[in-house]
């Protein structure tokens, strides 16, 4: 099996079989689109042979890409460079696999089988881009070498992943691209509170994954996570929202005076492969207002209480109440005081699900809390 | 509502400038004011509060920098303001080394994806009217090909529409072949022409909404100015 490196992508494909070819089909416009480079780099980690096909930027390029998320290219004696770029533009090639007629899709063929016949052992091949390729050399020459290309890597036991930004072609073609790959993948754009990027499923000929989605953003130097823009912390006045926060997240701006918060706080949990923003609402009476105004746009919400308080459960519920159809947890904190009540009694009394119990202070349940969070949201996701 | 071009008679021919959210080709052959058409749109733009992109495949964005410090001693200020950006597709191919927090580089014309997606970071940074200075579609179109030029077109209008940028395009005159030219031409909401008559320039506009004359019209080059000298009032032409 190939993984794409991409945790939860990995989860729903179940792998890559050998000999698949994948495509990764993306909105122009999208930022930083570049999940193929990922997906090499991961199996370039693991062992594996790559082969990398460029046709719009330079080898150099590509090293500096590789340095933005630290990683150094000469460290991968597995990696080989297929130099569809230089040609094009007269340059002098320093590669060993150059294509010297980049407007002919034989001239891509005949080297690739060259390579993966001269290869002994698995690997993916990354094509990057299709699009480019087929403006260079005719859409329907393109994708007949590319058929070819792909009936080749599959009998050597390679996994082949083109990159396509999907300009508006003609239907037909696009049609002819749908039927030619074994998966494709759609990432577009998300722009509702910060910009980020969505990943669909739209077909997998070899699991039942279809439609499976998640959001996600890159960073530099950290690489691909699965991100949640913004997920707010509610509660009453004093049950630990700041702690819990203060507990998950890796930076943290508090707006405290005398111990009680009076802003809006915020933090970023970095936790596997997850990155979320999340906004803690004061607990006093006078900033139920703020609920309204935030509630629409979290994407999901952590719901603070002290078990220790019971007689303040019905006002913590009024609070989530304003947050309808946002996915929740229960962080039902303060579990090392005298009479805590436990997960179960609370279930009862608050009538709700997803209840974690937590010691913010000392740091434990918090990311069990985050990590059921993330679930929920994805799940909330996936079904509409 | 309206664009000026920052030629005060072709603003007046224009009936007040191009419209808001337009795009518009600037088709002319080499050397004979393209150029300073963009130049003065630019400036038109910022000292009417609009922020500037350039996008440049044929000069650094130092080059232009200096170009138009020329032209307005307000320039520096305009961009320590954050008012002009550059995407620039000429300094990293030829490995020009000069930097500034201002421009984003992209090493090649045909990673048009980059440039695309460059573009639309730059106006999602700040609600701001936008105008976009694009020179030239014909590098793009040289080291691809039309067709694809014109997808890449066809998504970046849209985009330059969505977020409210009125932008200016060129292609050079004599570069292409005349499927081509109608191919971009398509696309537009209209067309600036320039051409060379004997010993004459002439202007020309197509589409851009309501105009007072779509004749050829004469004009001059006058050191860094563009004058329209023929006359255009009730469809007379000089």
């Amino acid at each position: 099996m190939i993984e794409t490196g991409i945790t939860k992508l990995d989860e729903y494909l179940q792998g890559i079989p050998e000999g698949k070819s994948v495509l990764f089909q993306i909105e122009p416009g999208v930022e930083e689109s570049d999940i193929a480079i990922h997906v090499l780099h991961h199996n370039l980690e693991r062992g594996l042979h790559g082969i990398y096909v460029i046709s719009e930027s330079s080898p150099k390029n590509v090293e500096k890409k590789f340095r933005e998320f630290n990683w150094e290219i000469k460290k991968y004696d597995k990696l080989i460079i297929v130099d569809g770029y230089s040609s094009l533009i007269g340059a002098p090639s320093e590669e060993k696999y150059v294509v010297e007629e980049p407007h002919d899709i034989r001239s891509y063929e005949d080297i690739l089988i060259e390579i993966m016949e001269s290869i002994d052992g698995r690997g993916v091949l990354v094509f990057d881009s299709l699009s480019n390729v087929m403006d260079m050399c005719g859409e329907r020459e393109a994708l007949e070498g590319i058929e070819r290309i792909n009936n080749n890597a599959s009998q050597s036991g390679f996994t082949s992943i083109y990159n396509f930004i999907s300009w508006p072609y003609k239907e037909a073609i696009l049609y002819r691209i749908r039927r030619l790959f074994n998966a494709i993948i759609e990432i577009s754009i998300v722009g509702d509170v910060v910009t980020r990027q969505k990943l669909e499923i739209k077909k997998a000929d070899w699991n039942n994954v279809e439609g499976k989605k998640f959001e996600f953003k890159i960073f530099k130097p950290e690489g691909i996570r699965i991100y949640i823009p913004k997920i707010s912390v509610i509660g009453p006045f004093q049950a630990g929202k700041t702690t819990f926060i203060k507990a998950i997240s890796k930076n943290f701006t508090p707006v405290e005076r005398l111990g009680a918060t009076v802003g809006v706080e915020h933090g970023t949990v970095d936790y596997k492969e997850y990155r979320a923003e999340i906004f803690g609402i004061p607990g006093q009476e006078r900033f139920l207002p703020l609920l309204d105004k935030l509630g629409s746009s979290s994407k999901g919400v952590f719901l603070v209480i002290d078990a220790t308080k019971p007689q303040e459960f019905h006002l913590a519920k009024k609070m989530l109440e304003r947050f309808s159809n946002v996915p929740y947890v229960v962080v039902a904190n303060k579990q090392d005081l005298p009479g805590a009540l436990k997960k179960e009694e609370i279930k009862t009394r608050l009538n709700l699900d997803n209840i974690v119990e937590t010691i913010a202070i000392h740091g434990k349940g918090v990311y069990e809390a985050f990590e059921l969070l993330m679930e929920k949201i994805l799940e909330c996701l996936n079904v509409s | 509502m309206l664009a000026k071009t920052g030629i005060d008679r072709l603003d007046e021919l224009l009936k007040g400038g191009i419209p808001l959210k337009s795009n518009v080709l600037v088709y002319a052959p080499p050397f004979i004011g393209k150029e300073i058409i963009l130049k003065r749109f630019a400036l038109s733009g910022l000292q009417e509060g609009d922020s500037i992109i350039f996008v440049l495949t044929d000069k650094s964005f130092f080059d232009m920098r200096e170009e138009m410090k020329n032209l307005d001693n307000d320039f520096e200020k305009y961009e320590k303001e954050g008012k002009i950006r550059y995407i620039d597709v000429y300094s990293a191919g030829v490995e020009l080394e000069e930097k500034s927090k201002w421009a984003i580089f992209i090493d090649s014309p045909i990673n048009r994806e980059r440039i695309a997606s460059s573009i639309i970071q730059i106006l999602k940074e700040k609600q701001s009217k936008y105008r976009v200075i694009f020179d030239s579609i014909s590098t793009l179109i040289v080291y691809s090909d039309a067709k694809a030029v014109f997808r890449f077109l066809q998504v970046l209008s849209g985009i330059c529409k969505r977020m409210n940028a009125t932008s200016m395009f060129t292609m050079t005159r004599g570069m292409h072949e005349e499927i081509e030219v109608q191919t971009i031409k398509h696309l537009m909401d209209g067309v600036i022409e320039l051409r060379e008559e004997g010993a004459r320039f002439q202007i020309r506009v197509q589409g851009c909404g309501e105009v007072i004359s779509r004749h050829w019209i004469d004009y001059i080059l006058e050191g860094e100015e563009l004058r329209l000298t023929g006359a255009f009032r009730m469809g007379r032409v000089a």
